[in-house]
């Protein structure tokens, strides 16, 4: 146990956290160089291409140091991203110490302290990395007091280094033997482990990753998930190094997979602690908490005939994320679809993009919402996350809806623009604090509605992308919450209806007006489109009649070429949605989700 | 004159003096020897023709400009489809003309082969447009072949006007339209200048050299076009046509409305019959050639399945001023429109642009958009 490190990389996006990773893989000899591509950890093509980890990994590195010992080096990478805090949380608990990575020009960024927070939490040691150190831009000493001031760690423990041009990474890997606790257990005690994290395999089932905190985890024992009660006979057991290496036992402190025999990821709980069926532990490992959806939205596919294809999508994508949850829906306007629940924005996002990448579906997805708590006048509590289920308004008798507390940091010089903008998201408490000379946090307690519809752009062009952002959960607070429905000539687009705050409700109403205006073609006749609430028109828009369509000559000759034309013009027309007469491209859906350009 | 029960048959001239920056039919520069050649092919094809079985009951002489073409050469081809065509002997002929080739000699001349219909290509009577429409004759040249052919006793004189040019205010589109009504021809077609792939003026239209007119003036033009016409007591009786009377209707051209038999003979000219359209080689030198091999010049047929007859159909039928025949449209392609877009066609009778009184009309507001009402119904059969 002495000669075993378990770590994970904590950083702000862009930072180099993969790129960090792989030169420790490259520098253990873990995979030769002709097999090795970049952000090799990230397996997804979803995660490579846009630089962010989603799915936690783990790899296991065989090292010599300097003292002339071999270590076992375990490094657990895990998702940056709030919306993937839970993953987060498993990940840190099952290390001992994390390298805290800050880039030489960027400087500490809000992902980096929230990350920082969650750390210290779990009591994990930590060594700052200041990465990058070769940009014409690094600024190290500013960067040091940063990390003095931002993240209250002694910068002159801080290792320097850049992981693209591989300079100082064998200083990394010595500060991680040296600086990092091993882990510490009772290998005589009943096995506890944590599974925190599992992959689908589409030939074994379920494979978990698992970290021994006391006992030994053996090929062929019977082993119990604490939550779900299940036993399970395990199959294989081994290290990850890049590829599964079984090797039959997995001693205490050691991170490792295991398969047991399970089909699908419903069946386990991420998180669970898992110990010996013959002599279970008494108590599972602490801070076991369920992932929940957060954000909602529906999404149909473009052409009612796929909805088989997006069921048996959703339900792959399913087999690889947990936190996922979908229902059916039917929508007047656009047919069957799913309700589905996500973690946040960026799972959100993960997911469309997911499917229609990996499954080739073309989508609409209507506006995320936030759950609501309603309380009826008759006294009855319900929970709404669909517009379409929003009670009548004379039935309410009061709403909450949730908060967060946003985290933002910028360059000073932006700092009356981002309190405008948190004021005009209803931010309540805003204060700043200054960092370091010419750095500020900005923090505000504001509704999650805010944030989902447009403050990601809206804060990126007040702070011309220089602002970084993250975000806690609070508490659920009253609101005064009024129910928007878009009627396009005159019928109700469900799929449009969203509920919005009431000062914000006309502003929103009128977007909406303008995008569908902009996005629906004119047909040959007048097309009003309205927002209204409970049948009160706040806002309106016209698409105007288009008065010529016709062809002039239709002889002998003309016929066929002009039925031909007709017949693609009608095929185009099934990429369409009709509501009523009305033709709705799919691009008139996306475009109502974005929010204009600051002017 | 024939009830108009018979099949059409369609000849092609393909030959103009020069050819017209919009046009995209089959059309190359007259030039003696090659109209010489062309006339033998014509001949040879309407000969290779007399298996046909269909009795015909209108001919109609199209281009190009068949006015070019001699009196002997018009006679020669008549009497060929004649020895070779069940054709009735009242048949009702038409034949298109440009006014500079309008004079008393040719006037006489046609009126001898027994043509009914004499349709003129006036296509305007201000001075710029026709320049910018590359016509060779002049407004005043206009007036006067129109004014001789009246004079000359055709059961139906027509002049052709196109509107919708760059630029074209509704004033100047109404003075042509008042001064060819001044001259009352029994029949005008109105079209819309429309620019072809493959044309002079889309080469230029994409060169940006061509500034189309907006979608809202060509409805305004459309609109202003039914309008005056009607006042002078032209009914519309189809998108582009107008007559003053039943009689004076294009006896021809309705037939490719209704899905009666035509028969094409000439350059790229288009045949139908019950299921079935063929057509034939537009290259001149390839059409010539194989007629000159015994070969009949055939470029390509289609067998039309029952949803391609209904779809043509919808699109022909809306486009007359009669309407669609719900009635037959059910009975032959078991398509009950009705049923089917209740509230589409229930919206566009509110709107104004259709009636509904047992068939389906559209009214000119209707017409202007006809292709985008067709791609809004639903054809399939219940």
């Amino acid at each position: 146990m002495e000669h075993i490190r378990n770590f994970c990389i904590i950083a702000h996006i862009d930072h180099g956290k993969s790129t960090l990773a792989d030169r420790l893989i490259q520098a253990c000899g873990a995979v030769d160089d002709r097999k090795f591509r970049d952000q090799i950890l990230d397996s997804m093509d979803i995660e490579r291409e846009r630089g962010i980890t989603i799915k936690s990994n783990t790899v296991t590195l065989e090292y010599t140091a300097a003292d002339g010992e071999a270590y076992q080096l375990n490094l657990i990478d895990t998702p940056g991203h709030v919306d993937f805090s839970h993953e987060v949380r498993r990940s840190l608990m099952s290390c001992e110490g994390a390298l805290l990575l800050v880039d030489a020009s960027q400087g500490v960024e809000a992902q980096t302290v929230a990350n920082l927070y969650l750390a210290m939490e779990y009591e994990l040691e930590l060594v700052p990395v200041i990465n990058k150190i070769d940009l014409p831009a690094a600024d190290i000493d500013r960067v040091s007091e940063e990390i003095d001031a931002d993240l209250g760690l002694d910068p002159f423990e801080a290792i320097q280094c850049s992981a693209k041009n591989n300079i100082g990474v064998d200083g990394v890997l010595e500060a991680i033997v040296e600086k990092l606790p091993p882990p510490s257990g009772d290998p005589e005690a009943p096995l506890k482990a944590l599974v925190f994290d599992a992959q689908y395999d589409k030939y074994r089932g379920v494979v978990m990753l698992v970290r021994v905190q006391d006992g030994v985890i053996r090929k062929g024992e019977s082993i119990r998930l604490m939550y779900t009660g299940a036993d399970h006979v395990v199959e294989e057991v081994g290290y990850l190094k890049l590829e599964k290496v079984a090797t039959g036992t997995l001693e205490t402190g050691s991170v490792g997979y295991v398969i047991a025999g399970i089909k699908t990821i419903q069946d386990i709980n991420i998180g669970d602690t898992m110990t010996e069926t013959e002599r279970p532990a008494k108590e599972p490992i602490p801070g076991y908490r369920e992932a929940k959806p957060v954000v909602y939205s529906s999404i149909y596919p473009m052409s009612s005939e796929d909805y088989g294809d997006l069921t048996k999508a959703l339900d792959k994508l399913k087999l690889n994320d947990a936190a996922l949850t979908f229902t059916k829906v039917s929508s007047a306007a656009l047919g069957f679809g799913f309700r589905c629940g996500f973690l946040g924005l960026l799972h959100l996002d993960i997911v469309q993009e997911r499917l229609e990448r990996e499954f080739g579906m073309s989508l609409l997805l209507s506006a995320p919402t936030v759950q609501y708590d309603v309380t009826l006048t008759n006294g009855e509590e319900v929970v709404v996350d669909n517009p379409s289920f929003f009670p009548d308004a004379g039935d309410v008798e009061r709403v909450e809806e949730p908060y967060i507390k946003a985290s933002i940091m910028i360059p000073e010089k932006f700092l009356g623009a981002v309190m405008e903008l948190c004021r005009e998201q209803r931010g309540e408490k805003t204060q700043f604090d200054y960092l370091a000379v010419g750095r500020v946090e900005v923090t505000s307690e504001m509704p999650l509605a805010e944030v989902l519809f447009d403050f990601y752009d809206r804060l990126k062009t007040v702070t011309r992308g220089y602002g970084s952002f993250d975000y806690d959960a609070l508490d659920y607070r009253a609101t005064d919450i009024v129910k928007v429905d878009i009627m396009v000539n005159k019928e109700r687009v469900d799929a449009l209806s969203q509920l919005v705050h009431r000062e914000k409700a006309r502003s929103r109403a009128m977007h909406y007006c303008d995008k569908l205006s902009s996005t629906i073609p004119k047909h040959q006749f007048k097309i009003p489109i309205q927002g209204t609430i409970g049948g009160t028109i706040i806002a309106r828009k016209t698409i105007n009649a288009f008065r010529k369509d016709v062809t002039a000559k239709c002889y002998g000759g003309d016929i066929t070429r002009k039925r031909k034309l007709l017949e693609k013009q009608k095929k185009g027309k099934q990429k369409m949605k009709m509501v009523g007469s009305v033709e709705i491209p799919q691009e008139a859906f996306i475009a109502v989700l974005k929010t204009e350009k600051e002017k | 004159m024939s009830s108009g029960g018979g099949a059409g048959l369609y000849l092609h001239v393909p030959f103009c003096s020069a050819v017209c920056p919009y046009c995209d039919f089959a059309v190359v520069p007259a030039d003696a020897s090659r109209s010489a050649r062309y006339v033998q092919a014509l001949l040879a094809e309407l000969e290779l023709l007399g298996e046909e079985e269909l009795s015909f009951d209108t001919i109609y002489f199209g281009g190009g400009t068949p006015s070019a073409l001699s009196r002997a050469d018009l006679e020669s081809i008549l009497a060929a489809a004649r020895r070779s065509l069940a054709v009735e002997a009242d048949a009702w002929l038409a034949l298109e003309a440009n006014p500079e080739d309008v004079d008393a000699a040719a006037l006489e001349g046609w009126r001898g082969l027994g043509v009914n219909m004499l349709s003129l290509g006036v296509q305007s009577f201000q001075e710029e447009e026709l320049r910018f429409l590359g016509r060779r004759h002049s407004p005043a040249e206009g007036e006067r072949a129109a004014r001789e052919a009246l004079a000359a006793g055709f059961d139906i004189v027509s002049a052709d006007l196109i509107f919708g040019l760059p630029g074209q205010e509704p004033e100047s589109l109404r003075d042509s339209i008042r001064r060819l009504a001044e001259l009352d021809p029994q029949h005008v077609s109105c079209y819309q200048l429309t620019v072809h792939e493959g044309t002079p003026f889309h080469r230029r239209r994409q060169q940006g050299r061509l500034l189309e007119l907006g979608e809202s003036r060509q409805g305004e033009l459309f609109e202003l076009v039914h309008s005056e016409l009607a006042a002078a007591g032209y009914s519309a009786y189809e998108v582009s046509n107008f007559a003053k009377t039943e009689d004076a209707r294009s006896l021809h051209n309705q037939k490719y409305w209704d899905h009666s038999s035509y028969l094409g003979a000439g350059l790229a000219a288009h045949s139908f019959s019950g299921r079935r359209r063929w057509w034939n080689e537009p290259d001149l030198e390839r059409y010539c050639s194989r007629l000159e091999r015994g070969e009949r010049p055939l470029a390509g047929s289609e067998e039309l399945d029952s949803s391609e007859l209904a779809l043509e159909a919808v699109m022909l039928g809306l486009r007359r001023s009669r309407g669609l025949d719900l009635d037959r449209l059910r009975a032959d392609y078991g398509l009950n429109l009705l049923e089917r877009n209740a509230a589409i066609i229930e919206g566009y009778v509110e709107d104004g642009l259709a009636v509904m009184d047992g068939r389906l009309r559209l009214t000119p507001r209707g017409l202007a958009v006809a292709d985008a009402v067709v791609r809004s119904l639903n054809l399939d059969p219940a």
